[in-house]
């Protein structure tokens, strides 16, 4: 009887266990940003691993922000990417490549951010077609190339339809035809981003201008 | 006496929405880079200048902090333009509010010093 109560109760608190395992990610390991303490972010416009050109552009146009919220220095994105240009490095590509002491030197930023992006724009399906942005960024300490931070962003938009089939058909044409007017990933890239940096455990940690939380 | 505890409330929830939750003020900072890239005639350096000083006039009189990177911008806009003596100025103004920036501003500014001896 005695043994009986007892596997109940640890039969229960493995269920416990379980559940609390699955809601709740590990925490991400903070040690060494907390160690570098960076204030100022550098973003290089990301390496681009999908077919649509424009992405490292739009996403460069997306990520000052919730940085700069996150209570860091971030440099300006696009007179960053001209000053590169200007010192021989003329895509994204090239710039991914430039030696961290060489960015230091010239820069001095804390650290850089470095994105790679592996999916982006519109996938058309027979009867929809949903939009997604998808990419890993990872901080680095700009003097020694430690990783500080690290995480994947990604967000898509679908455009389903629940008209019957042949509502769905004139959906997924109407959409396509809006979507090639009115580009759905600076939206999605911004929602990715936000999310990506303030997820709890797991995102970015505030930098020295965050404001003190209120309340 | 109610009569001015609700006031109070009043002030107290109206002060509490005005409150910003944000850090820096932004405006229309990002709409003029993803606009330079992708709609370069519309976006021009000059339309971006207007865009980006009334950001600054507002983030004034609301008393927000401007956000990094936008004094640099203007700077850039500027040199583009020609107008040296205010991409100084600018690249200054951003050093001072973010003095993060100062190794990467002073080497623009001996750039720029070099255009104009």
């Amino acid at each position: 009887m005695m043994l009986f109560k007892r596997f109940w109760l640890l039969a229960g608190l493995g269920f416990v266990a379980l559940l609390t395992g699955c809601s709740a990610p590990a925490p991400y390991n903070y040690d060494a940003l907390l160690a570098a303490e960076p204030r100022s972010i550098l973003v290089i416009p990301p390496k681009n691993n999908s077919l649509e050109v424009q992405a490292p552009y739009v996403f460069i146009s997306t990520i000052s922000r919730p940085l700069g919220e996150k209570g860091y220095y971030v440099f300006p994105v696009a007179v960053i990417d001209s000053f590169l240009k200007e010192n021989g490095l003329p895509t994204p590509e090239e710039m991914n490549l430039v030696p961290l002491d060489k960015l230091y030197e010239h820069i001095h930023a804390d650290a850089v951010l470095y994105t790679e992006i592996d999916d982006w724009g519109q996938k058309y399906n027979l009867l929809s077609s949903d939009t997604v942005v998808d990419m890993r960024m990872k901080l680095v300490d700009a003097r020694t190339g430690t990783l500080l931070w690290d995480a994947h962003a990604e967000a898509v938009r679908s455009s389903d339809s629940s008209g019957g089939l042949l509502g769905a058909v004139i959906n997924a044409v109407a959409t396509q035809i809006i979507n090639s007017v009115n580009d759905q990933t600076p939206k999605l890239s911004r929602s990715a981003n936000t999310i990506a940096l303030n997820r709890p455990h797991v995102g970015l940690l505030e930098g020295p201008y965050a404001l003190p939380k209120d309340k | 006496m109610w009569r001015r505890m609700l006031l109070a409330a009043g002030v107290a929830i109206v002060a509490g929405c005005s409150t910003p939750h944000q850090n820096f003020y932004w405006g229309q900072y990002e709409h003029a880079v993803y606009g330079m890239y992708f709609e370069p005639g519309e976006m021009d350096p000059q339309t971006q200048i207007d865009l980006l000083q009334e950001d600054v006039e507002r983030s004034e009189a609301k008393g927000l902090r401007i956000a990094p990177g936008i004094h640099a911008h203007l700077g850039y806009l500027y040199a583009m333009e020609g107008n040296i003596a205010q991409a100084k100025t600018e690249l200054a103004t951003e050093k001072t509010l973010f003095p993060e920036a100062t190794v990467w501003v002073d080497g623009m500014l001996s750039r720029l010093n070099g255009v104009t001896p």
